[in-house]
């Protein structure tokens, strides 16, 4: 279970984040939620593609690490093997949470961190808070991320709503051949319409552009290159 | 028919009179296919008295609502939100057969498993004491008795795991209709009372007359003014043929039932429960249930059956059965004689009203509007053509649907009250049902009983309803090749599987209109 505590310099004074990639690191994960923000670099390395989240039935952006639960073709003993990491793994064991404050009319963003995490530590990793208790550099990195992850969440539902107007998403089953003969299918994964979007109105394109989502689109569009890099991952494990 | 005197005179306008869920549905419907919000479409105009206020009480549907509120362009959760409404898998029929308290059978909305290639009653038979019909065949009630949704808030809008209607507030859906139909759907509303009704020389109607909006001209009229039947009764004095002789039941109490709480379960499916002199229906929307008993008054009296009524709603709300307000129903079971008639044709309850018992209220009205709509005359000069073809398609499904109605009453083994031993009366018993029951002594319902395409009760029903009220086919004496035991058993072991999977995979009913209310559906 989880424990998400609110972070402060004196409860958590000498806490450390061990920030190694690993599989007893709660790493191996097949995929992750990300943001628009991202996707020019997610696609150097995964598949972009939409699915729902189970818990609203909403739709969310998604980087693909492996075709099976749990299995992430990134990631070995020895790290993870990418040149980009998403955000949402980056974060771990940080989250944001929001707090109540007099001040202002809105809850606030704040710093929460998950203590059951097996990342926390007191002598290993990247110290939390410098002596004298202000941010240490990795700390300050962390609230980047959380602050980009937290605008990110709007900036990407407002892409895929603009996506679903103009219906520009399809539903898609990814058939899978492997060395060994095995077949593996995904399914419950959706991706851009490349005949409806060729099709847009020369206005639409220009507000799509305008929004830099047409960016996004075409980022959606190259990271199927990485297809073929997953299931060449995928075969050299068998 | 009388000769035709008409010049060709193409259909413009249709001139809705009456509001309500079969004035708008029909309306939404034409409009939608017609193109209203367009100059080249035809003109729906729609006539609404401002001084009827909307009944509302709780009602079922088909799985064909699904298909119509999508034509016509409307979202499902926008639906879900806006009229109370909560999916149904079927009907649990309780005291039908014997009356015991453990006396029940369902009528899935599912068809049998392999129901294009194989019967499976036969097969299913020799069985009948180890396991209900509807749960060899089929998985879906399974899923009622759980109280489960038939899918799961990740399926897209109006698509299924398991087949579904709905049950929803006809008040609040009249409203969220009138909505779409006015502002997206080009349908012109007016709120007035209709004062006159006025003849052209060929005997049409030419325009009815309002009190505040002058004449109102139409090529088409529609009569959705329920039990008033304003043009095709009162104006044109088409003749009301009474089914009571078939169908006893003529007064109905309904009411409201609260739920102990916003997280008590929400059935998924209608619950009939057969009482002394009639039966009471049970409607589970989100906000409450929508409950009242049926009955047929040369049997028991109003007093009895509100008795009977409040030990129902007693059974789940002890605290409740006293103090809740009762309204009283009179119905006329029946239809028209005709229901097109020269440039008017009838919809809703002004063309007739059954009994609730399978929902049919609802389906005649989206039946009526697809086929007026697809099969619209382009010109006054064929609309007569028209009109016979409607009268007899709809004469022929209403016949079908009191058969399928009296089905339900000439199968039980209830002997305590007149009104059950009057039911089973050879006299009461249409002739070509009784044919059926006899074929069907030796031979399970299946696809060639029936003769139309698109069938209101297709065989499967017939099967739910026969089978779940312990009604015995002969085995035949001689073998036959399409009688494929071994295919059988794959499929009642694939139902097996899929009913597992299903009751491990779905969330519950209330838990998915929760999230619908929430987050929505995706329409993909």
């Amino acid at each position: 279970m989880p424990n998400h505590q609110l972070l402060d310099n004196i409860t958590h004074k000498d806490l450390h984040i061990i920030c190694d990639r690993s599989p007893t690191l709660g790493d191996a994960v097949s995929y992750t939620n990300i943001f628009l923000a991202e996707f020019r670099h997610v696609q150097g390395d995964y598949p972009i593609f939409f699915h729902k989240h189970s818990e609203t039935g909403q739709f969310e952006a998604i980087s693909l690490f492996g075709f099976a639960t749990g299995e992430n073709l990134f990631l070995d003993d020895a790290g993870w093997h990418a040149a980009y990491i998403p955000l949402t793994i980056e974060r771990r064991p940080f989250l944001i949470g929001f707090q109540r404050s007099p001040s202002a009319q809105e809850p606030q963003p704040v710093v929460h961190i998950d203590m059951e995490s097996p990342r926390i530590s007191y002598n290993q990793g990247e110290p939390v808070f410098l002596a004298q208790g202000g941010q240490s550099p990795f700390l300050q990195r962390i609230s980047g991320i959380l602050k980009t992850i937290h605008e990110g969440h709007g900036q990407t539902d407002a892409f895929i709503q603009c996506l679903l107007e103009h219906d520009l998403l399809e539903a898609v089953s990814i058939k899978v051949q492997l060395k060994d003969g095995s077949k593996h299918e995904l399914n419950s994964l959706y991706t851009v319409h490349e005949e409806r979007l060729a099709a847009l109105s020369a206005e639409v394109v220009a507000t799509l552009h305008q929004k830099a989502y047409l960016q996004g689109i075409y980022m959606v569009l190259a990271s199927m290159a990485n297809m073929p890099k997953l299931i060449e991952l995928k075969n050299q494990r068998l | 028919m009388q000769e035709n005197v008409c010049v060709d005179k193409p259909i413009r306008t249709i001139t809705i009179v009456g509001g309500g869920t079969a004035g708008w549905l029909t309306a939404g419907v034409i409009a939608a296919e017609h193109l209203a919000n367009s100059e080249n479409g035809v003109q729906v105009t729609l006539i609404e008295s401002p001084d009827v206020s909307p009944i509302g009480v709780g009602e079922g549907t088909w799985p064909t609502m699904r298909g119509t509120l999508k034509k016509m362009g409307i979202s499902e959760t926008d639906f879900f939100r806006e009229c109370d409404a909560s999916f149904k898998q079927g009907a649990k029929f309780a005291k039908w057969v014997t009356g015991a308290e453990d006396d029940a059978y369902y009528h899935p909305l599912v068809l049998p498993q392999g129901y294009a290639e194989i019967n499976l009653a036969p097969h299913w038979l020799p069985h009948a004491q180890q396991i209900p019909f509807a749960d060899a065949v089929s998985f879906q009630g399974q899923l009622c008795e759980r109280g489960l949704a038939p899918k799961q808030n990740t399926t897209p809008e109006y698509a299924h795991v398991a087949n579904y209607a709905y049950h929803l507030d006809a008040g609040k859906f009249s409203v969220f209709l009138t909505k779409h139909c006015t502002e997206n759907l080009g349908v012109k509303h007016i709120l007035d009372h209709v004062t006159s009704v006025n003849s052209a020389e060929n005997g049409d109607i030419a325009s009815v007359s309002t009190n505040n909006h002058g004449d109102i001209a139409g090529d088409l009229f529609i009569d959705c003014t329920g039990f008033n039947a304003l043009l095709i009764g009162k104006h044109f004095h088409i003749p009301f043929i009474s089914k009571k002789h078939i169908l006893f039941n003529d007064t109905a109490l309904a009411c409201h039932v609260p739920y102990v709480s916003d997280t008590s379960p929400i059935a998924s499916h209608t619950i009939s429960t057969a009482q002394k002199n009639g039966w009471i229906w049970d409607i589970g929307l989100p906000s409450r249930r929508g409950v009242g008993h049926v009955f047929s008054s040369a049997h028991t009296t109003i007093d009895e059956a509100e008795s009977e009524l409040r030990a129902y709603i007693g059974a789940s709300r002890p605290d409740l059965s006293d103090n809740i307000a009762v309204r009283q129903i009179t119905i006329n079971p029946g239809h028209r004689q005709v229901f097109w008639h020269q440039n008017c044709v009838a919809v809703g309850l002004a063309a007739g009203f059954l009994e609730p018992l399978e929902a049919s209220a609802l389906v005649l009205v989206e039946l009526s509007a697809a086929m007026i709509s697809e099969q619209l005359p382009a010109s006054r000069q064929v609309m007569d053509i028209v009109a016979k073809r409607f009268n007899d398609k709809f004469l022929y499904r209403w016949d079908r649907i009191i058969d399928f109605l009296k089905l339900h009453y000439v199968l039980t083994k209830r002997t305590d009250t007149d009104y059950w031993q009057d039911n089973c009366d050879a006299a009461t018993i249409p002739a070509d049902l009784q044919s059926l029951l006899d074929l069907w002594r030796y031979e399970a319902p299946w696809h060639n009983d029936f003769s139309q395409v698109d069938e209101v009760f297709p065989s499967a029903s017939y099967q739910y309803v026969l089978y779940g009220m312990g009604f015995s086919t002969k085995k035949r004496a001689t073998m036959r090749r399409s009688e494929n035991s071994h295919l059988a058993e794959q499929h009642f072991l694939q139902n097996t599987q899929l009913t597992q999977k299903l009751l491990a995979g779905l969330p519950s009913n209330r838990d998915l209109i929760n999230k619908i209310r929430q987050y929505g559906l995706q329409k993909i």
